[in-house]
């Protein structure tokens, strides 16, 4: 039995005031990080990484065909093109686009697609059925209690800082 | 056989294979080597020589396993990797271009190297990307040219070559067509117009068989096992298992059932690389999982199998602001010029390692349907496999058929006897400075190699300019913009 004087009230609505609203700008960097994910080439590192002897691999087997003009040269080494053509992405897309512009033809940019016509489909992000319901505090979509549950006690944004 | 009898002979077959009467003079080389088709794609380089029937498909890749420390594996040599679990990739390739030349450069030196692919003479064609860049571009012809020293160097896109291949396919000439080539990085629509890729009529999609890998990658990980080190595994989960869509409402429904009825979920048998060394689909889905005595990996797959593969159709699933496919082809089509559009409908090629998922052409078909004017009829054409598909399209076989005569002499014995010419230009102007090279720095020579180079290309690629990246187009096009 509660303490007279004591406010009476549900644990549910406590338990949402100490909820935090995440707002645009943190769940665009949350969908930034997400499509970074999915376009990295590995999520674990390296597992060579540690080996005290990396620093003599690569070791290619040098079974190019060798002519004689070749022999007189000295051999490139990776690290060559690596540093005369070290350029990263951003920088060659806006190179493209600076040349295109002065040829008055479409670059890299301009082919990309626009937003889509159509409305954008819903998910539940545990089970991957439609998902009709939104989460309060960090918007990923989900389609019944148990699956909010589930996103509550895992992927959800509310405690993250 | 003598000089001229050779001559006589070579015209005499040219004539025999030529459909039209139109008699080209046959230059004085003797034989021309076959050349050395590289589809070099972000995920695999697709390789053979000209007279080849199929392409030898490599990874195009460097490889780490955890099992075998001290030892990379470079291209096909994953072969011989006993545990391929955790593999770490070295891709050469950032969203399709390559930028990373320290793994382009080994790979290459691997693929032509003696026992595998070697450049002997032999001219070389090299696919890139659509709008690849210019540093690219450069970087590339000075590796081919000085490293491999090659001949000659073609570069063009593999879409050029799916449409020259589909063109000699469909036995037509100034046909429209329309190339759909979703690959390891991004799917693009590639409009031809007569003869020429309509410029502004090109569509990306940043959606490519990477990113449905790594999508499913994540899923699997919140739902059943941690994968995330697992892309190789994964990747081989995908391929056997995804599947288009139909009607996703239809499939979601069904995908909700039970498991007993549910005629969706596939039990997936992960490899442990030791007695199973490739995943499988199990073939008794409906018995309860009873097997545990067996000490074997289950992944049991439901909605993710056509899930995944949605995205290439709806990017917004995931949050991707972009067309999906089908939408994309119909804003390529609408961009064309007016008359070809219907035409274009007509003639869609569909390529790359996405349209090996089944149903991937049923859902297209039935997705342009919708969108497209009743009484446009719509025809799609996917290879028995879009894979090697633009590689064969570079093939001697594919092109020795004029394709267009409008376009002035578009024979492949022609290019090569072009590419040949040029060699012996190139060679010349090799010769030319190593005579004096003693007084020049080696800087000096490169130099004029690539200006040389340059001019050489420049001429191919006025020659043929179908491959021209400027958009030449004989009527007014600004009412289309």
């Amino acid at each position: 039995m509660p303490l007279k004087g004591a406010p009476r009230g549900s644990n549910r609505i406590k338990d949402n005031e100490k909820r935090r609203v995440i707002d645009d700008s943190q769940r665009k960097r949350r969908q930034r990080k997400f499509m970074e994910l999915l376009e990295s080439d590995n999520y674990h590192e390296d597992p060579h990484a540690d080996l005290v002897m990396s620093k003599k691999v690569p070791k290619f087997d040098n079974s190019l065909e060798q002519r004689t003009s070749r022999n007189k040269k000295k051999e490139r080494t990776v690290d060559y093109y690596q540093f005369k053509y070290r350029k990263n992405f951003q920088q060659l897309v806006e190179d493209n686009r600076a040349e295109a512009e002065l040829r008055n033809c479409p670059s890299y940019m301009d082919v990309q697609c626009k937003e889509s016509q159509l409305p954008q489909r819903r998910f539940c992000a545990v089970c991957g059925f439609l998902g009709p319901y939104s989460c309060l505090s960090c918007g990923t979509r989900y389609c019944s209690l148990k699956c909010m549950g589930t996103h509550m006690d895992t992927r959800c944004l509310k405690w993250a800082s | 056989m003598n000089d001229s009898e050779t001559r006589s002979t070579r015209l005499q077959k040219r004539r025999r294979s030529s459909v039209g009467t139109r008699e080209t003079p046959v230059k004085s080389q003797k034989t021309s080597p076959k050349a050395l088709i590289v589809d070099n794609g972000a995920y695999s380089i697709k390789i053979g020589y000209a007279e080849d029937s199929e392409p030898k498909v490599i990874p195009n890749c460097i490889m780490k396993a955890k099992s075998e420390r001290k030892r990379l594996f470079v291209g096909q040599q994953i072969e011989e990797c006993r545990d391929c679990s955790g593999l770490y990739y070295l891709l050469p390739c950032e969203r399709g271009y390559i930028t990373r030349w320290e793994v382009q450069k080994p790979v290459w030196d691997h693929v032509f190297s003696k026992n595998v692919f070697p450049i002997e003479d032999n001219p070389v064609i090299l696919t890139q990307p659509l709008f690849n860049f210019k540093s690219i571009q450069d970087c590339i012809d000075e590796i081919f040219f000085e490293e491999y020293e090659v001949s000659s160097l073609f570069r063009c896109s593999p879409s050029d070559l799916t449409y020259l291949n589909y063109a000699k396919h469909k036995q037509t000439k100034n046909d429209a067509c329309l190339v759909v080539d979703t690959g390891f990085s991004f799917t693009h629509v590639v409009p031809y117009v007569l003869g020429n890729k309509f410029l502004r009529g090109i569509r990306r999609i940043n959606v490519g068989g990477k990113l449905l890998t790594n999508h499913l990658k994540d899923i699997i990980s919140y739902r059943q096992y941690n994968v995330m080190e697992e892309t190789y595994v994964i990747n081989q989960v995908k391929e056997d298992t995804c599947y288009v869509s139909k009607d996703i409402k239809k499939d979601l429904v069904k995908a909700a059932e039970p498991y007993k009825l549910n005629s969706i979920v596939r039990n997936y048998v992960l490899p442990d690389f030791n007695l199973i060394r490739r995943g499988f689909i199990q073939e008794n889905v409906k018995t309860e999982l009873n097997d545990e005595d067996n000490n074997y990996q289950i992944l049991r797959l439901n909605n993710e199998r056509f899930i995944v593969p949605e995205i290439l159709f709806h990017p917004s699933d995931i949050g991707i602001k972009s067309m999906g496919i089908a939408e994309a082809i119909v804003d390529s089509i609408c961009s064309c010029p007016q008359d070809q559009r219907q035409l274009l409908a007509r003639n869609i090629i569909l390529n790359g390692g996405n349209c090996k998922f089944p149903g991937f052409k049923e859902r297209l078909y039935a997705d342009l349907r919708s969108l497209l004017p009743v009484d446009w009829p719509v025809k799609l054409y996917l290879p028995e496999d879009p894979i090697t598909y633009p590689w064969k399209g570079g093939g001697k076989q594919e092109l020795a058929l004029p394709i267009n005569e409008d376009d002035n002499k578009m024979e492949v014995e022609e290019e090569n006897d072009e590419m040949d010419e040029s060699s012996n230009n190139l060679s010349m102007a090799a010769e030319d400075v190593d005579s004096e090279k003693g007084v020049n720095k080696r800087g000096r020579r490169t130099k004029v190699i690539e200006e040389e180079n340059v001019q050489t290309q420049n001429t191919v690629e006025n020659e043929y300019n179908i491959f021209d990246d400027s958009e030449i187009f004989p009527f007014d096009v600004s009412s289309y913009l």
